[in-house]
């Protein structure tokens, strides 16, 4: 009797201190929202009176007026898909910079990336200042947005590709570093071993022991950045750093919603192909790892 | 004797061995392709040294003047500026999450059990999953004004695709056997959701969303430079008129504030793991 008035006790108190605990972090959560909502004026600001009919309009705004007889006409006649996507070649340019904007940065940030990981790795670097410092360098660089880098290197580079180049090469050697010292460090060192019992060389245990293990991960990595770097030039022309972001302002500026969900869509569609070619090529190299 | 050892070692191994020549000669190709596209991308986007070399110069000297950092008597502004900025990105994931609580349910594998949906439902948020927050900003405010709404909008949008499938996924990954084991004791379906699923994916929910409370409050300091309020407006403008010092100071105070939320928000999720 008395263990179970106990036990009853204890289940009181501590469902008691549970309640509690939820029913603070609820409350602080509310208040934060709350000053979230009040500061960031969502309920108060003034969009224009009625808001339905404002998101209504802007939607009818944004869908292209396209005629169902004339679809497949040329760009001077109104409604036809050509004189949707009246820039078209000048679209695809811009995008294909964007593509190319995104995989020289991503080979830049990756070969970076990789000296890096080799001074942060404790298996690698014995220096302990060393690794401390270049791990340091990396946070920071990966706290740093990067359209504020973009702003900064637009101001000294100048309007171009080569501000948004060096903008996306810089964030990827931030997050490739770590994860590729990540990498590194967990190489597994039974089979370096092995190839050193069976007395090979240097250059060989490399090749045929470091490389099988770790190029696949780097390479997935690196495909992984590849695609967020895509997005991230498309985005990257709005400040001025070069890609198809520059035609997205233009839109804006001449208020053509409908040119916008052109653009966004082709923007949209790049992002899709990229995805698809580099998860394909990652499968593969995954399903090579294993095969050696 | 050893020679038939040796072939029989390359047939059933052949990159163990070294593979062939064909095999070599066809990765020495794709190498040179790769070298040669690279090449050609770097000529088209114009990555010469000389303009690398002048830039770097000129960046050289915006940095000198960012020295000392100063806050050019705005600091009041400036904070309230910083609070925007952390207001819209709180205010945009958890909008984010509650619209991606109902699509990520639909989403999921195991409560829509058809096939044909599923995969269109999957493809439509993948699509737009890659759209970042600052291209839905522009947009939107120009089409609901200037202010942080079409901010808080934005991130919320360039959020929920992303969101909704993590969600989906958390659901699938749960275990079928404690919801079973709470149906078998005859609750209500409200009931086995409660304390059959609720326990499993909540966490990893929650820790997906303060993943996505850091990285909104990273994006949302350029939303101003579109003219969506908080800190980029701030910035740009100071970038605009050359003040660097004042930059280097809002840029360092703002790291700061990041590393600051990222380091709470780790260790609330390593709390929830």
């Amino acid at each position: 009797m008395n263990a179970v008035a106990e036990f009853e006790a204890l289940r009181r108190r501590t469902l008691r201190r549970r309640r509690l605990e939820s029913l603070s972090g609820l409350l602080v959560f509310s208040a934060i929202l709350l000053i979230s909502f009040q500061r960031s004026q969502f309920f108060s600001s003034d969009i224009g009176g009625d808001p339905l009919g404002r998101i209504g309009d802007f939607l009818t705004r944004m869908i292209p007026d396209l005629q169902g007889e004339v679809l497949l006409d040329d760009r001077r006649t109104t409604g036809s898909l050509a004189w949707w996507f009246y820039d078209l070649p000048v679209w695809l340019k811009l995008g294909w910079q964007t593509v190319e904007m995104a995989v020289v940065a991503t080979v830049l940030g990756a070969v970076g990336g990789l000296l890096a990981s080799f001074l942060c790795a404790r298996n690698l670097m014995p220096i302990a200042a060393v690794r401390f410092s270049v791990r340091r360098m990396l946070e920071a660089i990966r706290t740093l947005p990067d359209l504020v880098l973009a702003l900064l290197l637009v101001a000294a580079f100048g309007v171009g590709p080569l501000a948004g180049v060096i903008t996306l090469a810089i964030s990827t050697m931030g997050s490739l570093g770590k994860l590729f010292s990540e990498i590194n460090e967990e190489v597994d060192p039974r089979q370096l071993e092995a190839m050193e019992a069976s007395g090979v060389g240097l250059i060989a245990k490399i090749r045929y022991g470091v490389i099988p293990q770790v190029l696949p991960n780097y390479a997935s990595y690196a495909l992984i950045r590849l695609e967020g770097n895509l997005a991230g030039a498309a985005a990257l022309g709005i400040v001025g750093a070069g890609g198809i972001g520059i035609e997205l302002q233009r839109a804006i500026t001449y208020t053509e919603f409908d040119t916008y969900l052109a653009i966004l869509l082709l923007i949209v569609g790049m992002i899709f192909l990229i995805d698809m070619a580099s998860e394909a090529i990652r499968h593969r190299l995954i399903g090579l790892g294993e095969a050696r | 004797m050893s020679r038939e050892i040796q072939a029989r070692a390359y047939l059933a191994a052949p990159a163990a061995m070294g593979g062939s020549w064909s095999r070599r000669l066809k990765t020495v190709g794709l190498t040179l392709f790769a070298v040669a596209a690279f090449a050609v991308m770097c000529i088209d986007l114009k990555l010469a040294p000389e303009a690398l070399l002048a830039g770097m110069d000129k960046f050289d000297r915006l940095a000198a003047s960012a020295f000392p950092p100063s806050d050019g008597g705005d600091l009041p502004r400036i904070l309230k500026a910083l609070a925007e900025t952390f207001a819209m990105a709180f205010a945009g994931t958890v909008l984010a999450a509650l619209a991606a609580l109902p699509l990520g349910v639909l989403g999921a594998k195991t409560v829509v059990g058809q096939p044909v949906l599923h995969f269109a439902f999957r493809r439509v948020l993948d699509w737009f999953r890659g759209v970042p927050a600052l291209v839905w900003a522009l947009i939107l405010v120009s089409a609901f004004g200037l202010g942080p709404f079409g901010g808080v909008i934005a991130l919320a949008l360039a959020d929920v695709p992303s969101l909704a499938k993590l969600f989906s996924e958390a659901i699938e990954n749960s275990d079928r056997r404690p919801i079973d084991g709470v149906r078998a004791t005859g609750a209500s379906p409200l009931m086995v959701l409660r304390y059959g699923l609720a326990p499993q994916v909540t966490p990893v929910m929650a820790s997906q969303v303060l993943f996505f409370l850091e990285s909104n409050f990273r994006n949302a300091a350029v939303l101003g430079i579109v003219g969506a309020g908080g800190i980029g407006f701030e910035l740009e403008e100071r970038i605009r008129i050359f003040a660097f010092d004042q930059v280097f100071f809002i840029v360092g105070l703002y790291m700061v504030c990041v590393a600051v939320l990222d380091t709470f928000s780790q260790r609330i999720r390593a709390r929830l793991a």
